[in-house]
């Protein structure tokens, strides 16, 4: 167990040196000069060579890399092009507990809908219940987020003629703001997490130490509940990884389109304004922040499944 | 640490059980015994035949606006509506749906030459290529989502779209997905061939003094061709929804070109007004995703041994 944790947190640190120089490698060869783009009008040789310095241009790539590592190490993520050189760090501070809150309320939803109906499409297999809940998953499945927002917000409106009330249709500061970008947000990985729940615990009834726990007579409820949702449990637990790849893809399609201000609306704001530094801080924090998560899912793993330990 | 990743209904992983030497024939005859999956084709390649060749009959512009007719309902002179700028519906439709198409085209031929060639290497010759092409994917594999493919676009977008123009466009588009799907498939092939190197008729075809190349050509390839069909199949769905999603981030497809997402998109602020200009192009859209997704399962039952 221990060794299995200290080889996680041997491979961390090579993990995080690619993603940083992947994401510093592709902002590096940005063609055209940001510099120039900056100054706009202006020609003046003498600012030109004040600017490349303060941004840390004029540094060959090796040594910008070397900054931007012992910059990251500080918290330090460079200024930004456009907002007037604040640091990028403040401007993702800005964000990152709006988006963070954002998703995981999501997650904690989707997670809370999700493993029940998966459960319930399982058990009652060949019923009613499991095809609806099987078309719904379909649903959910086929209708990406920019396309149940529209959906919502007619549906928003309808409601909004026929009673004189309604959900704001985008914005954010108040609780009421929270609905349709949660909704929407935790509809793909609420999906997602019920149709893994269903084939695993499907996978679990057909094996043979639950005919055995029936056979010699256990009560249902405890072969369900000891037996299967215990073994079951296990493959649930890896979607945690990719529904959190889903949120980080939905915050940029649900931030921006809500005029939400979290790190996805940045993003989107300092790729249109061309602010490489913000795309690359906002980038690097996200990525980062995964591999964090996805460490913490792997340990959660090992700990409740000891094949693994026994395996790692 | 090994982990058997979950089963999730739409991409099954396989189980060595599941290696199907099926014979691409055989699977194309197998698959339209499911009436689902001949309906999925059917509609599928009705789509298919739209975005070639719905702009040659078509000849409304998709780029010209029709002052007369802003933000019009199904009409006779414009049969799916207009847009907020009186662009005809069908027209941009039709051309959005050709560039969902062809990019997902480049992807998956990505995928196949780079991802299942490279993961077939891998799992075949073992050593440093595979440590290398498992590096490589894991790296690839620590950016979330559509994380790196809107870092490379957002990056080299504007200026690729001034040298090479939209056609450029869209190979950067389809470059920078296929980094997302790519390490998937290697990741996939490589399993299963990895699996294979262990059966016995790979070791009976060695000790018989095959040579690498006929290994692969004649043991090899036949085995893991049907995976590597469903998987691009399966693929395809996600390509199309990622696209739309850099082009409505701004990423994509430039405008007055048409690309399916930032369609949509466009048309959400007008939606009290006329529905129909969100509905048409997402209809299409999940059309596109349901279909293809129908076909890979229906591809992966057909090439399934068990199921036979």
């Amino acid at each position: 167990m221990l060794r299995l944790i200290l080889r996680r947190f041997i491979s961390l640190p090579f993990v995080i040196l690619s993603v940083t120089f992947l994401t510093f490698i592709v902002s590096y060869l940005a063609p055209g000069d940001p510099i120039l783009a900056l100054m706009g009008n202006q020609r003046d040789p003498e600012i030109y060579a004040r600017l490349r310095t303060l941004y840390g241009l004029d540094l060959p790539w090796y040594q910008q890399y070397g900054e931007y590592l012992g910059g990251l190490l500080q918290g330090d993520l460079g200024l930004s092009f456009r907002f007037a050189q604040r640091p990028v760090i403040e401007l993702i501070q800005g964000g990152l507990p709006v988006s963070f809150g954002l998703g995981l309320t999501a997650l904690s939803l989707s997670v809370l809908i999700g493993i029940p109906l998966g459960l319930v499409a399982a058990l009652y297999h060949n019923t009613p219940a499991e095809r609806l809940i099987m078309a719904l998953i379909l649903a959910l499945y086929a209708i990406p987020s920019f396309v149940l927002i529209p959906i919502l917000q007619w549906i928003n409106y309808q409601v909004y003629l026929a009673t004189g009330w309604s959900l704001p249709a985008a914005g954010w500061g108040r609780p009421e703001h929270w609905v349709m970008p949660v909704v929407v947000l935790s509809a793909a990985s609420l999906g997602y997490i019920a149709r893994v729940t269903r084939s695993s615990v499907r996978e679990v009834l057909e094996q043979d130490f639950i005919r055995t726990a029936r056979a010699k007579g256990l009560p249902e409820r405890r072969v369900r509940w000891t037996h299967m949702f215990r073994n079951a449990a296990l493959p649930i637990l890896t979607v945690i990884g990719p529904a959190i790849a889903f949120l980080v893809t939905g915050a940029f399609v649900v931030e921006s389109l809500f005029s939400i201000p979290g790190i996805g609306f940045l993003s989107v704001q300092a790729i249109q304004q061309r602010d490489y530094p913000v795309i690359q801080g906002t980038t690097v924090i996200l990525a980062l922040s995964v591999v964090l998560m996805n460490l913490v899912t792997d340990l959660l793993y090992s700990v409740v499944d000891p094949r693994v330990r026994l395996e790692g | 640490m090994s982990r058997t990743p979950p089963n999730t209904g739409i991409v099954r992983l396989h189980t060595p059980s599941d290696i199907a030497p099926a014979a691409p024939i055989g699977l194309f005859r197998r698959l339209l015994r499911s009436r689902l999956s001949v309906i999925s084709l059917l509609v599928f390649a009705l789509i298919v035949l739209l975005a070639a060749f719905g702009p040659v009959v078509y000849t409304q512009s998709a780029t010209r606006p029709d002052y007369a007719a802003i933000n019009a309902i199904p009409s006779a002179e414009h049969i799916l509506g207009t847009d907020n700028l009186g662009r005809d519906t069908l027209a941009r439709l039709l051309s959005g749906l050709r560039v969902s198409l062809i990019v997902a085209l480049y992807v998956e031929t990505l995928n196949i030459l780079l991802g299942a060639t490279l993961g077939l290497l891998a799992g075949y010759y073992g050593g440093i290529l595979d440590v290398l092409v498992t590096r490589v994917a894991d790296i690839l594999f620590a950016f979330p989502g559509l994380l790196l493919a809107i870092l490379v676009t957002a990056i080299f977008g504007s200026s690729v779209t001034e040298q090479f123009g939209g056609i450029g466009r869209l190979m950067l588009v389809a470059g920078s997905l296929s980094l997302v799907s790519w390490p998937l498939m290697a990741r996939l092939v490589r399993s299963q061939v990895l699996v294979l190197r262990e059966q016995e008729f790979v070791t009976a075809a060695r000790s018989l003094g095959a040579t690498h190349q006929r290994m692969i050509l004649r043991h090899i390839i036949p085995n893991v061709g049907g995976i590597i069909i469903v998987a691009s199949t399966l693929d395809v769905a996600s390509v199309v929804v990622n696209e739309a999603v850099l082009s409505l981030l701004g990423l994509g497809i430039q405008p007055p070109d048409p690309s399916i997402g930032k369609m949509i998109t466009d048309a959400i602020p007008y939606l009290e007004t006329n529905a129909w200009q969100v509905f048409f192009p997402s209809a299409a859209l999940m059309l596109i995703v349901l279909t293809v997704s129908f076909l890979g399962d229906g591809l992966r039952e057909a090439s399934d041994p068990q199921a036979r």
